[in-house]
């Protein structure tokens, strides 16, 4: 029999440990990941402790190089995949490399969002979800005192720990667009902006945002429906969504991630999807919801990973987990994290 | 010959009196297979439009030959340069993968029409009278485009209009947000101006009888479009505060008042869902949501209208399936039950299956159904179906009735605009055969020597210029103002727009009996566009079918360029060290036909 090719798109937590499942219940398989980013697998969490000064950037990384070779998985960074031909089971790469599979696990996560009424700022926006998004944040603050963050997502105040730390002025617009591991009401809206005033954080309270004009390089106006700001540098914090729009013509079923079944299996065969980047239909919520989180991702991973080798494995949801945020049930465990 | 790049098939048809020199025509059915491989753009758009010739004529800042060469085939260029369906840009080369995005060929249209300057020369051949009498049931589309060039080729036409201004469902299904009615208007009047007599408010089979109107012309076409809104068929649809969403949209456009919740649901994946949607923002709706039983991408409007339906905040509930109306006195909501995903069918509509179970329900103060229309029955002779509809035959709209056709959305079910267009010029073409057994124009392909064009390299990597719209979006609900949300590309944004077009209607060949296969222009081609063959397949018709490759070079008969892979950079004509490459211009266009003398 020959040796079974798997492929795996994606470098995070899903993908990583999804790979390493993999090898434990197939030895012979060849198995091959793929990503469009640059770096290894990296502690997404540690990033504003980085900007901060406070843990070096090899401190991010969780798996070193030889990892994979040890494991005998072959890692192929900073190579995008750009279509998947599911008819001939082929991944096509950016360069035009076609690579075949007999098993293919989608898992690339989340990418920062940025809401439509914000997408005309999206090139003077700064997001962090890489290590390039810290080196970003990091070259700027060495020019720059004062920072507006837009949002409201954990990120975003992880964020602004790291901003204080370092000394500068940091405003913020905790809009009600973004992502929140809760709805944001009134009450928790009057906690967590008097928490952060506490801190010595400027609250600005508005409801629209009307205009954003870069000054200069380093210094930006913003207008609001209450007042014009001038700052250094802007965040935008509205939390991630599946980063799976390079799929949305190959015949998967995409909505706002890969939609999958209880077993993260897609519509077609020996194709699974995990992580962030999966939407998951339960039946016991008789709905479908979106994965979000560290331990989520690791344990849909492996999931994937086993039934790709043939198990039969069901991912367990807890529905006390599961919120609504813009339509949309999202399962989240990391607010519970940090 | 063209189409197949070797021997000629068929004699080119040499031209008339008339013609300019170094101009051949064609009818050839090889030439016509060839254009509708090789310029993907006109052949997607259902009228034909010349894209590649009106594209370059606004780079060259001719707006009104630009305009001129698109009104001459579709009418209503500052009409469709704002809510064409687009279809040419789907197949545009430039949106190739690899090859970056479509042309804004829209809105390139609608620059044309923005700048064109006033007094244009018009292009449209006139006939002489032909004594024959058509009246035109509806003044849509469909209605305008069959009756304009009725009255180009000759005959007295009569328009019959239930409402009380023309256009149709360009008038009152289209809001004015999105399509000015001082745009609108123009155009309509450059119709109508050729003669054309429109009665408004006659409501033909209540006011007039159809068989009445038989008998006061000599052909009658029924063209009056699709006004019935299709309802969702669950319970709770009578509930007050359940809107049919035509017919809200309509109402508005007519000025009459309308009330909305504050919590509007919309159901429809089209055009008129999203209408609904933003006319209840523009009303004072707070929170809008379009229900879907499928997903974002299988909505049939364009990427821009979903975006700028987000900007304005209205939400786009997915995989959701309409169980029913909720609400005791009155509407509180819909139910919904979650839905499955299957294939999407031939049509490329989204099939889906219900999860049992799967119930929810989302609150609502108004619900609107926009799920789809139908045309209206109408009372008179001719076959008609169950519910009461004119039937004809769709390649000829002909009627059971002699003399009486149908045509546009009335004849097919809601399409687009430009579909319509379409229809009601191939149903006048028709009628005109009918009523003097004679064609008045054919579509033939225009072939002529061409220069090797100006386009520079470096205007394929200009990123295609997205229409500006009115931002911020507050500035969109200013009270007792309708503000246009597309705001127009300015002549310099258009010109650079333009530069993109690879215009595909240069056809570029190598002439076999001059090439020395040196393969300089393979090395120098910026795709495999050029070929080593052994073979060139060719179909029925003698066109190009498919060619043969070969790496052996003792196999190679031939060095071909594949013009459907050619974005027509001409670095193969610069490099060539013998100038064995040829370039032409070839154009599918409509010409008049010459009448013999019958002495």
């Amino acid at each position: 029999m020959s040796v079974k090719r798997f492929v795996i798109i994606g470098n995070g937590p899903a993908a990583n440990h999804a790979a390493e499942a993999l090898r434990e219940k197939s030895s012979e398989s060849k198995i091959t990941m793929f990503s469009k980013d640059p770096f290894r697998s990296y502690r997404a969490h540690l990033l504003p402790d980085f900007i901060a000064g406070l843990i070096e950037e090899e401190d991010l990384y969780n798996r070193p190089y030889a990892h994979y070779n040890e494991m005998d998985i072959t890692l192929r960074l900073g190579q995008r995949v750009v279509n998947v031909d599911f008819s001939k089971r082929n991944v096509i790469l950016d360069h035009k490399e076609v690579v075949p599979f007999d098993g293919l696990i989608i898992a690339t996560g989340g990418k920062p969002r940025i809401p439509e009424l914000f997408q005309l700022f999206g090139d003077i926006m700064m997001t962090l979800k890489t290590p390039s998004d810290a080196r970003l944040w990091i070259q700027k603050l060495s020019y720059v005192d004062s920072v507006l963050i837009i949002g409201g997502d954990l990120t975003s105040l992880s964020l602004t720990k790291a901003l204080l730390k370092l000394g500068k002025r940091v405003k913020f617009i905790l809009n009600e667009d973004a992502f929140w591991p809760v709805p944001l009401n009134e009450e928790i809206y009057r906690a967590v902006t008097g928490r952060l005033e506490q801190r010595g954080i400027e609250i600005v309270h508005c409801r629209r945002i009307r205009r954003i004009t870069q000054l200069e390089e380093n210094l930006l106006e913003v207008e609001t429906d209450s007042e014009l700001i001038e700052v250094g540098a802007l965040g935008a914090f509205f939390g991630l969504v599946p980063d799976v729009g390079f799929l949305a013509r190959t015949g998967l079923d995409i909505d706002r991630g890969v939609l999958v079944n209880e077993f993260l299996k897609t519509r077609f065969s020996n194709v699974y999807a995990a992580g962030d980047c999966a939407q998951v239909y339960h039946p016991v919520l008789r709905d479908y919801w979106i994965s979000i989180g560290h331990e989520n991702a690791i344990a849909l991973g492996r999931i994937a990973a086993s039934n790709l080798a043939g198990s039969h494995l069901e991912v367990q949801v807890e529905p006390e987990n599961i919120l609504e945020v813009g339509g949309v049930k999202v399962n989240t465990s990391w607010w519970t994290e940090f | 010959m063209m189409a197949n790049g070797f021997a000629p098939e068929k004699p080119i048809d040499s031209n008339d009196e008339h013609a300019e020199p170094n101009v051949l025509y064609s009818t050839d059915p090889a030439d016509f297979r060839y254009m509708a491989v090789n310029v993907p753009c006109q052949s997607a758009c259902p009228a034909l439009t010349n894209i590649p010739a009106y594209i370059r004529a606004l780079y060259e800042s001719k707006f009104g030959l630009s305009y001129e060469i698109n009104r001459i085939v579709n009418l209503f260029p500052g009409t469709l340069g704002r809510i064409c369906s687009r279809p040419c840009e789907l197949k545009c080369r430039h949106g190739e993968p690899e090859l970056g995005k479509p042309v804004n060929i829209c809105h390139i249209k609608r620059a044309a029409a923005d700048f064109r300057p006033l007094g244009h020369a018009y292009l449209s051949p006139r006939f002489a009278p032909s004594g024959k009498r058509v009246c035109i049931v509806g003044s849509g589309p469909a209605g305008l485009a069959a009756a304009h060039d009725l009255a180009i080729l000759g005959f007295d036409v009569t328009i019959y209009e239930a409402c009380y201004e023309p256009g149709g469902m360009l008038r009152y299904g289209i809001p004015d947000f999105r399509l000015p009615r001082n745009v609108l208007s123009e155009e309509i009047q450059n119709v109508l101006r050729l003669g054309i007599s429109l009665k408004v408010g006659v409501n033909i089979g209540v006011d007039i009888s159809l068989e009445n109107l038989m008998g006061d012309f000599d052909a009658v076409l029924v063209a009056s479009g699709c006004y019935e809104s299709m309802k969702l068929g669950v319970p709770g649809e009578n509930l007050p505060g359940v809107l049919p969403g035509l017919n809200y949209v309509m109402d508005i456009a007519a000025g009459y008042k309308q009330s909305i919740g504050k919590k509007v649901l919309v159901t429809g994946a089209g055009f008129t869902a999203f209408d609904c949607s933003r006319l209840a923002l523009r009303l004072g709706a707070e929170d809008v949501s379009i229900c879907i039983r499928g997903f974002e991408e299988d909505l049939r409007v364009t990427r821009e209208e979903i975006l700028e339906a987000k900007r304005e905040g209205i939400k786009i509930r997915s995989l959701s399936l309409s169980k029913q109306i909720v609400g005791s006195s009155k509407v509180e909501g819909i139910e919904f039950l979650r839905t499955r995903p299957l294939e999407k069918t031939s049509g490329g509509r989204r099939k889906v299956e219900p999860i049992e179970g799967s119930e929810f329900v989302i609150a609502a103060d108004t619900v609107i159904v926009a799920v789809g229309q139908a045309p209206r029955p109408i009372k008179g002779p001719g076959e008609k179906n169950d519910r009461g509809v004119l039937l004809a035959d769709r390649k000829n709209f002909q009627s059971s009735t002699p003399g009486l056709y149908v045509t546009g959305d009335y004849l097919t079910g809601p399409t687009t605009v430009i579909e319509a267009i379409a229809s009601g010029r191939k149903a006048a073409e028709r009628i005109a055969y009918d009523l003097t057994g004679r064609k008045f124009t054919e579509w033939a392909v225009q072939i002529q020597n061409f220069r090797i064009t100006d386009r520079d390299r470096s205007w394929d990597v200009i990123p295609r210029i997205e229409m500006p719209t009115v931002m911020p979006v507050k500035n969109r609900f200013r009270n007792n103002e309708v503000v246009e949300v597309e705001s127009g590309y300015s002549s310099e944004l258009a010109h650079e727009e333009s530069k993109r077009c690879y215009l595909c209607y240069l056809h570029y060949e190598i002439d076999v009996a001059k090439c020395i296969y040196c393969r300089y222009c393979i090395d120098n081609a910026p795709r495999d566009c050029i070929k080593l063959v052994k073979q060139v397949l060719l179909d029925e018709t003698g066109a190009v079918k498919d060619l043969v490759e070969t790496t052996r070079w003792l196999d190679v008969n031939a060095v071909v360029i594949d013009n459907s892979r050619c974005i027509r950079c001409g670095e193969c004509v610069r490099v060539c060290p013998v100038d064995c490459i040829s370039v032409s211009r070839v154009e599918l266009l409509e010409r008049p036909l010459v009448q013999e003398s019958k002495a």
